[in-house]
C-alpha cells in the first residue's frame, strides 16, 4: 500500500506536502516490520527538523526505530494521540497514524525524495 | 564438524569457541511458515529462517494463555548419546544427576566448561537403557558439538584441581537431526496451553494412547501415533503452560504432523506461533533464556537464575564443579521477575535497562522484557538482599538514540548510579505457571 501523491524517503518516512507544511509519517511497511507499536517518542512544536535527522522514535515490544525527518522545517504541530493509541500508527499510518506537521523551510530538499512509484520499486528491491 | 573454529579451552578452563556464519537455513517447516506469515515476518535465528509471528504477538500470546499455540521447534539442536560409557559420559559433562533418570523421564541440566562457565542449559530424555537424547539450544549446537568433540578426544582438561584428571567415558554422539545419520531421527514441535490435550484427542487412533498421554505427569514422555505420524509425546515445554506437549517427529514427517495439529485446533482457537511469543511466553514464565539469564554479558550462573536444584553438587564430580560449589556460597546477584505498568503509550522496558531501589540507586539490570496483557513483565539482575517479593523498584530508560542523549539521558547505567525513576513497578514471584 503506497499512496499516490506523497513523498517517500528510504528509511520508510512519508511526507504530504500542502504549501509550505509538511506532515511527517512512517510507512505502511515501516509499521509492518515493527509489529504492535506500543509507544510514540514524539517531538516538539518548535523543534528544528533536518532532512535526514532523526526527530521521533517508535517503539513495539520487539524494536525500537528511529524516525528521521524527510524535511528541513520546524514542527508546528503533533500527532499528540499518539500518546495514548500508538497503534493508530500500525490502524492507519498514512491518516490517523501521522506524526507531526512542519514548516517547510527548505524545499529544495524535497527533490531527493521518491515518489509512490519509485519508492514502490524500491520496496521490491529490499 | 566443519562449520567452527575449535580453539580449545584455555589455562583457567574456559572454553574458547568461535562460531562461523553461515548463510541462514529454512527450517524444516519453511513451506508452512511461508503460507502462514507474511515473508517479511520470518528472519534469522541461530542460522535458520523462521517466523517472528504468524498473527500479531499479543494475539499469539492470548491464545497460548487461553487456548493453545504450536511452535517450530525444529531448530533446536537434538544428540543422541548411546553406549555402555553413555550415563557415566553425561554425569561427567552434566550438572544435574542422570541417576534420577529412567526410561520415560526427561531432567533439566547444565553443561558447564571447566571454569565453570555455563555453555548451554538443556534437557536430557532418557530413551532407554543406554541411549539418552539431549536437547540444546540452536545458537549453541555448533559450541556443544565442539565442546563434546574436544572431550572425546581428550583435548580439554576436564578438572582444574586434577589437571591429569581423564574422561574416561567414550560414548557414540549422533545429530538425531540429520537423516543421514543412521537410526532414530527427530526434530520438535510443541504444542502448549490449557487446550493441548484436547486438540490432540482426536489425533490419536488408540484411546489407551489417550489414557497414557492424559497420565503422562511434568518431564516425562511416551512413544505414540499422532495423525498415524511416530512420535514421542513429551510433557515438556517453554511457554510456562501447565498442559503442553513436544512432539519428537521425524523430519520428514514433522510437516506432516504441523499441519494436522494445526487443523485439529481450528475449533479450539490454536493459534501457529513464531519467535516473539516464544520470548515473551517465557519471560512471563520467569523462564531462562541463555545469553540473557543464563551466561551472557554477566555470566549468571544456575544458582543466580534460580536453578541451583539442577547442579547437584552432592555427585562425586561433574566438570565446573569446583567453580559451582564456589558460586553457590559466594554469589550476590540474583535473576528477579518485576512486575511493571504495559499499557499502551508506556515505553516498553528493554535490555540494560537500570533497576532502581527506592532510594534511587541503581541495583542491577534488566536482563529481558516482554509484554503480558496490560503488564509488562522483566526479568532482571540485581543485588541478593533485594529480592523479597513485593519490594517495590524503579526502572530507569538509558538513552536510546541521539535525542534522548541530548535530552540528558545517559548512555548506560552502573549499579551504585543515584538516578530518576522512569517507571515504577515491583518485584514479584520468581516464576508463575499458567
Amino acid at each position: 500500500m503506497v499512496p499516490e501523491g506523497l513523498y517517500y524517503t528510504k528509511e520508510h518516512e512519508w511526507t504530504k506536502v500542502a504549501g509550505d507544511t509538511a506532515t511527517i509519517g512512517i510507512t505502511d511497511h515501516a509499521q509492518e516490520q515493527l509489529g504492535e507499536i506500543t509507544f510514540a517518542d514524539l517531538p516538539a512544536v518548535g523543534d528544528k527538523l533536518s532532512a535526514g535527522t532523526e526527530f521521533a522514535s517508535v517503539e513495539s515490544s520487539k524494536a525500537a526505530s528511529d524516525v528521521y525527518s524527510p524535511i528541513a522545517g520546524e514542527v508546528v504541530e503533533v500527532n499528540s494521540a499518539l500518546d495514548a493509541k500508538p497503534e493508530l500508527i500500525n490502524d492507519d499510518c498514512y491518516g490517523q497514524g501521522w506524526i507531526c506537521k512542519a514548516r517547510i523551510t527548505d524545499k529544495s530538499g524535497l527533490d531527493k525524495l521518491m515518489d509512490a512509484k519509485k519508492y514502490e520499486d524500491y520496496l521490491k528491491g529490499l | 564438524m566443519e562449520d567452527y573454529t575449535l580453539a580449545g579451552n584455555d589455562s583457567i578452563g574456559k572454553f574458547i569457541f568461535e562460531q562461523s556464519v553461515a548463510e541462514p537455513a529454512p527450517s524444516a517447516l519453511y513451506d508452512q511458515h511461508l503460507q502462514l506469515a507474511g515473508k517479511s515476518h520470518i528472519v534469522d535465528f541461530a542460522g535458520y529462517l523462521m517466523p517472528l509471528w504468524f498473527t500479531s504477538i499479543s494475539a499469539e500470546h492470548e491464545a497460548v494463555r487461553q487456548n493453545a499455540g504450536l511452535f517450530d521447534c525444529t531448530h533446536m539442536g537434538i544428540l543422541e548419546i548411546s553406549g555402555p560409557d553413555a550415563a557415566n559420559f553425561l554425569n561427567t559433562v552434566a550438572t544435574n544427576d542422570i541417576d534420577n533418570l529412567e526410561e520415560g523421564k526427561a531432567q533439566y541440566s547444565y553443561i558447564l566448561d571447566t571454569a565453570g562457565n555455563v555453555l548451554d542449559d538443556i534437557i536430557i530424555y532418557q530413551l532407554e537403557r543406554q541411549r539418552y537424547m539431549v536437547i540444546v539450544n540452536a545458537a549453541n549446537e555448533p559450541k556443544i558439538k565442539a565442546w563434546f568433540d574436544s572431550l572425546l578426544k581428550g583435548k580439554a582438561v576436564i578438572d582444574t584441581e586434577q589437571p591429569a584428571r581423564k574422561l574416561g567415558a567414550n560414548p557414540i554422539i549422533r545429530d538425531m537431526r540429520n537423516t543421514k545419520s543412521g537410526g532414530e531421527c527427530s526434530v520438535d514441535i510443541a504444542l502448549q496451553g490449557p487446550k493441548s490435550l484436547e486438540i490432540i484427542t482426536g489425533l490419536l487412533g488408540d484411546k489407551s494412547v489417550l489414557n497414557k498421554i492424559e497420565q503422562l505427569k511434568s518431564f516425562h514422555f511416551i512413544r505414540a501415533k499422532v495423525a498415524d505420524v511416530d512420535c514421542i509425546v513429551s510433557r515438556t515445554g517453554y511457554t510456562g503452560a501447565k498442559i503442553g506437549y513436544e512432539f519428537f517427529v521425524h523430519p520428514d514427517k514433522a510437516g506432516r504432523l504441523w499441519e494436522a495439529l494445526l487443523d485439529a485446533g481450528k475449533e479450539s482457537g490454536l493459534l501457529p506461533c513464531g519467535l516473539g511469543v516464544r520470548d515473551s511466553l517465557r519471560i512471563e514464565a520467569g523462564l531462562p533464556l541463555y545469553g540473557h539469564e543464563l551466561a551472557g554479558p554477566f555470566n549468571i550462573s544456575p544458582f543466580e537464575a534460580g536453578y541451583g536444584w539442577a547442579v547437584k553438587l552432592e555427585k562425586d564430580f561433574f566438570i565446573g564443579k569446583t567453580a559451582m560449589k564456589q558460586n553457590s556460597e559466594t554469589h550476590n546477584m540474583q535473576v528477579v521477575r518485576i512486575e511493571l505498568p504495559g499499557e499502551k503509550g508506556i515505553r516498553p522496558v528493554r535490555q540494560n535497562d537500570g533497576i532502581l531501589d527506592k532510594d534511587s540507586k541503581c541495583i542491577g539490570y534488566v536482563l529481558s522484557c516482554a509484554k503480558a496483557g496490560e503488564k509488562q513483565i522483566a526479568l532482571a539482575y540485581i543485588r541478593k538482599n533485594y529480592t523479597e517479593e513485593n519490594t517495590p523498584v524503579g526502572i530507569y530508560y538509558p538513552a536510546r538514540n541521539k535525542k534522548q542523549l541530548e535530552n540528558g539521558k545517559k548512555k548506560s547505567v552502573e549499579t551504585g548510579d543515584l538516578l530518576r525513576a522512569d517507571i515504577e513497578g515491583k518485584i514479584i514471584s520468581r516464576f508463575a505457571r499458567f
